[in-house]
């Protein structure tokens, strides 16, 4: 009973075109990658690669999806996200649905509860995808082995793999604020392609901003801000220096946790008012 | 048959009190209206375009909160979500569907979304009453507008309603289809459920209803049975003649004339009941202005142009 808007919702999510196109973006993506690692040229020196992985990515498959990550959480997944959240309430608003989902005996709370809940599990799934496909991809095309430059750094498989693990679920998190806000604004528009363009306007805004230096401790605040702290758990550094950025990564990849928190709660707290209250004409 | 509901028989299934609502941009769409429906009657709800009807039904549904007043269901004050919503079937103006499901799909989703298990009580009267046969099966984008208004009121029906509340229930349908609605409109009515329909087709309303509520510009014009609002019209006379406005000067200033209203090509003019046709025909003739054809009209469409235009004129 209390699960039936979550699982009605997931129902149609999962029988849903659109949702196996974008999966299957998220899960493509890696794929291409390792082709370009394995069979592309070395590249030059210089050439865009500032978190270091995708040349460590050739020593070990497992630095694949961590690679893949790196590449695709600033754009590509920020899109993704925007469209399963932006769409969660306006996609039945605009197919005049939603009237038909209110006259029943189930409260807007729990209608768009469940949705909510959709849109980020569609978000964390998006995530895993990238994480999971790129693992499988890089063990066929360079194998399961430690990282090792000698006397800088040495980790294990078992290192890397809970690594992946942790930086994967930090990732989705940090998605939440993108989610929130595509879902607020979806309860405020019967056009979910004005939610989406905003929800991934919001990432991509917060993202520019926090480009710009002179902004100062303000970007601290930003919701993307922290979006790569992790990259230090798979960088080759001198193994001491190694020790102190890595924890280093892990105090600002708590911040990146604890800065989704207000936004998650400010744009929720925003979308169930407004929700609850609304004049329901689509 | 419904169920014996609660010991709320005293009070009228559908009642809406006092009701008012502007919407933010400064429309008032519902002004203080008020009116009941009592268990097993249909009642039809007439008016214009923009006459507030669907809105009322909004309210009626907790789709929209009123500005002022109230609107209750089986004696309950409505409030969005109401329990009491479980007891009622719906279509508001179009019915819609989530496009890329089957047309089955929907209807089970859409069940399955207040909890309830799968399937309702209703259902194999209400896939009868869709008559979709196998495109039950397809998707509902592949529907023309007729399937999908079908299946809109097979999904109001999935509860067996107690009530139904219908906005424009044969938009789209062809003729064949609308007599079927409303011949199940009849059916059900006669089994005790109680209808509230809006529409914009007199004739429909005449068939199917027993009691009338017009609107006009958000307000009740006329409430009553079909009977009573025929009665209250007096007679109405239809006129073609040469020149309409002479005429209508001529006729308005006329002792016993309620009302004229143009009704292209002619004119409807609502009588006191003591006046007659002759009488105008003379008035007309004096006034030297052709009279083509005479004609007395005892329909419900003459009685809402009636009313609706009075209103209008007033304002």
């Amino acid at each position: 009973m209390r699960l039936a808007t979550f699982r009605t919702d997931m129902a149609k999510q999962g029988r849903r075109a659109r949702t196996y196109v974008a999966l299957g973006v998220m899960a493509g993506l890696p794929i291409l990658m390792t082709f370009a690692f394995k069979y592309g040229g070395r590249g030059e020196r210089g050439d865009r690669d500032p978190t270091e992985l995708f040349r460590l990515a050739r020593q070990s498959g497992i630095v694949v999806p961590a690679a893949a990550l790196a590449a695709l959480s600033g754009f590509f997944l920020i899109i993704v996200v925007a469209v399963f959240s932006g769409d969660a309430v306006a996609s039945e608003a605009s197919w005049g649905n939603l009237r038909y989902l209110l006259v029943r005996p189930v409260s807007r709370a729990r209608l768009l509860a469940g949705k909510t809940v959709v849109a980020f599990l569609l978000a964390w799934i998006a995530t895993v995808s990238i994480s999971l496909v790129g693992l499988a991809a890089g063990t066929i095309a360079f194998g399961l082995h430690p990282i090792d430059v000698p006397l800088i750094v040495h980790q294990s498989v078992g290192q890397l793999l809970s690594h992946l693990v942790v930086v994967t679920a930090y990732i989705a998190w940090s998605m939440s604020a993108v989610v929130a806000f595509g879902v607020m604004l979806s309860t405020m528009t019967d056009a979910p392609a004005g939610a989406i363009f905003a929800a991934a306007g919001f990432g991509i805004v917060a993202e520019i901003l926090d480009a710009i230096q002179p902004l100062g401790f303000l970007r601290y605040g930003l919701p993307l801000h922290y979006l790569n702290a992790w990259t230090d758990f798979f960088r080759p550094t001198n193994s001491i220096i190694g020790g102190a950025s890595a924890s280093f990564a892990r105090a600002e990849m708590w911040r990146g946790v604890a800065v989704q928190v207000p936004y998650v709660v400010v744009f929720l707290a925003v979308a169930f008012w407004w929700f609850g209250r609304k004049d329901v004409l689509s | 048959m419904p169920s014996v509901g609660p010991p709320t028989t005293t009070s009228p299934i559908i009642a809406v009190d006092g009701l008012s609502k502007r919407f933010s941009n400064g429309v008032l769409a519902v002004d203080d209206l008020t009116f009941a429906v009592e268990q097993g009657q249909v009642c039809g709800m007439l008016g214009p375009n923009g006459a507030g009807k669907t809105t009322t039904l909004r309210i009626l549904l907790g789709l929209v909160r009123p500005t002022e007043g109230s609107t209750s269901l089986f004696g309950r004050r409505v409030t969005p979500s109401a329990r009491e919503l479980a007891r009622v079937g719906t279509m508001i103006e179009q019915a819609a569907f989530v496009p890329y499901l089957s047309g089955m799909r929907n209807l089970r989703l859409w069940w399955e979304a207040s909890g309830a298990d799968w399937p309702p009580p209703g259902l194999h009267h209400a896939l009868e009453i869709a008559g979709l046969g196998p495109a039950i099966d397809r998707r509902v984008k592949t529907y023309s507008l007729g399937m999908h208004q079908r299946l809109g009121v097979a999904r109001s029906l999935l509860a067996n309603p107690e009530v139904l509340v219908l906005d424009e229930p044969t938009v789209g349908l062809d003729p064949q289809e609308m007599r079927s609605i409303r011949q199940l409109l009849q059916e059900l009515a006669r089994e005790g459920v109680t209808v509230l329909l809006s529409s914009h087709l007199l004739a429909e309303v005449e068939e199917v209803c027993t009691h009338v509520v017009v609107m006009d510009r958000g307000r009740l014009v006329a409430s009553g049975t079909v009977g009573e609002l025929m009665q209250h019209a007096g007679t109405t006379a239809y006129l073609e003649v040469g020149d309409t406005a002479r005429a209508r000067q001529v006729l308005s200033t006329l002792a016993g004339v309620r009302s004229v209203v143009e009704a292209p090509p002619g004119l409807a003019i609502e009588l006191d009941p003591d006046v007659t046709r002759a009488a105008l025909v003379a008035a007309l003739v004096h006034a030297e202005v052709q009279v083509e054809t005479v004609m007395q009209r005892h329909r419900l469409e003459d009685v809402f142009v009636g009313l609706v235009g009075e209103e209008t004129m007033r304002q």
